[in-house]
């Protein structure tokens, strides 16, 4: 196997800054089954894997005009599963040729007294919402398609409403820094999955 | 991980440290504990930079980040009288990011390395506490492996402890305070060893030159 390419970010604190290459679509939910067919086709062999995750987002205000974002998930359906501490950067503005948006990516497991740890650090919720969908792999892909539930009563999962219609479609892989020949791999996977749903880079700015 | 207490040693008259940690194993060699491998617990401080305090409106507040060797994978960070949070090294990396939130006090890093000692059911860990070049005391640290409920071994603890530690044996941790029926975890050791840390800072330098 060759060296792998000189990354881009500098190595800080002797880790590997690893980032996260992210396509994102979406079905009506009167496409579920089809879509979850061909992606039992296509995906590795493995049990039909399902979740339900409860997501808080948190912030740290400070001087900075930004405030610095941090998510915690919980898994509702197993219990003893770590909770999931992700950091997302800002997404890399790289070549336009580049297929699948790169964002830096810190991934941590974590205690359960995470949602404590965090307020006393003097981060603050956000928002929260319970993810339910179908998890598939395929090599280090990683294909998620689920439905998001806003939650009506703050702090309580059991009362949940869907935000919408239809379910997201993610295709991630978290690689380290400068692999770009992922998202080409990953373009090439969600050619495969045309047109049941049509997975593109989606700018989250261009959406605010 | 077992009931653990941590304490520390203080010096022998007239002596080093480095020389108050070898009569100290020596003792435990004669008892018949078997020497196996180092161990080390570092702690790194952080305070809310300025910038955020003027929003919270509140004291800047001290956490402290913490490795110990005998758990290699993961990293332990706490606030004094706070919650303890276990998760694994990436939170080191997310540190990092945080830069500009929370600011590592440099010269506050300190440590205790040493050697592990095996009695039957017990681990003994003689280390000496460093900050910087400069050797600044004692760390005993004992683990009584097949409990893990407090007031279940806390005397026979006593009991191992006196036996090598004589005078300087000593009382039960806080840690075991309120919770005398509550599950032993790795957490707690680590809050005991904050403590430990936090003594030694604020004590005096040991008179003497440091290790060499």
């Amino acid at each position: 196997m060759e060296a792998p390419p000189v990354t881009m970010m500098p190595v800080t604190g002797g880790t590997i800054n690893m980032m996260e290459y992210l396509l994102q679509g979406s079905v009506l939910d009167h496409s579920l089954e089809s879509l979850i067919h061909r992606l039992r086709g296509l995906c590795d062999n493995m049990e039909p894997e399902t979740f339900l995750d409860h997501e808080m987002v948190f912030l740290l205000k400070g001087q900075q005009a930004s405030p610095f974002v941090l998510r915690a998930r919980r898994s509702m359906d197993k219990p003893g599963a770590p909770w999931h501490l992700r950091y997302l950067g800002q997404p890399e503005m790289g070549d336009k040729n580049r297929h699948a948006l790169v964002r830096n990516c810190v991934d941590i497991a974590t205690s359960e007294n995470l949602t404590d740890f965090l307020m006393e650090m003097g981060f603050r919720m956000d928002h929260e919402f319970v993810a339910k969908g179908h998890l598939f792999r395929k090599g280090i892909m990683k294909i998620m398609v689920y439905k998001i539930f806003r939650i009506l009563v703050p702090g309580n999962t059991e009362s949940t409403e869907a935000l919408s219609l239809s379910y997201l479609v993610e295709l991630s892989v978290v690689a380290a820094a400068g692999q770009d020949m992922v998202s080409d791999d990953m373009r090439n996977f969600a050619e495969q999955l045309k047109p049941l749903v049509h997975l593109e880079k989606i700018d989250p700015k261009r959406l605010m | 991980m077992g009931v653990t207490c941590v304490s520390q040693m203080p010096v022998a008259e007239g002596k080093s440290v480095q020389q108050t940690v070898e009569l100290l194993t020596r003792k435990l060699e004669m008892l018949g504990a078997e020497k196996q491998g180092t161990f080390c617990v570092d702690c790194e401080t952080y305070h809310t930079a300025a910038s955020t305090l003027g929003s919270q409106g509140q004291a800047g507040k001290l956490m402290y980040v913490m490795h110990n060797s005998e758990y290699p994978l993961s990293c332990f960070a706490l606030f004094e009288n706070g919650p303890c949070l276990i998760a694994d090294t990436n939170f080191d990396v997310l540190m990092v990011k945080l830069k500009g939130f929370f600011q590592s006090a440099k010269a506050s890093k300190i440590e205790t390395r040493g050697t592990r000692y095996q009695y039957c059911d017990f681990l003994v860990k003689v280390g000496t506490v460093t900050m910087g070049p400069s050797a600044r005391g004692i760390s005993v640290e004992v683990e009584y492996g097949p409990c893990v409920i407090a007031s279940d071994c806390w005397s026979l603890l006593l009991e191992f402890l006196q036996s090598f530690l004589g005078s300087h044996t000593p009382g039960a941790p806080a840690v075991f305070g309120n919770r005398h029926d509550a599950v032993y975890g790795p957490a707690d050791t680590m809050v005991q060893y904050m403590e430990l840390f936090n003594k030694i800072r604020k004590q005096q330098q040991v008179p003497v030159a440091g290790i060499r």
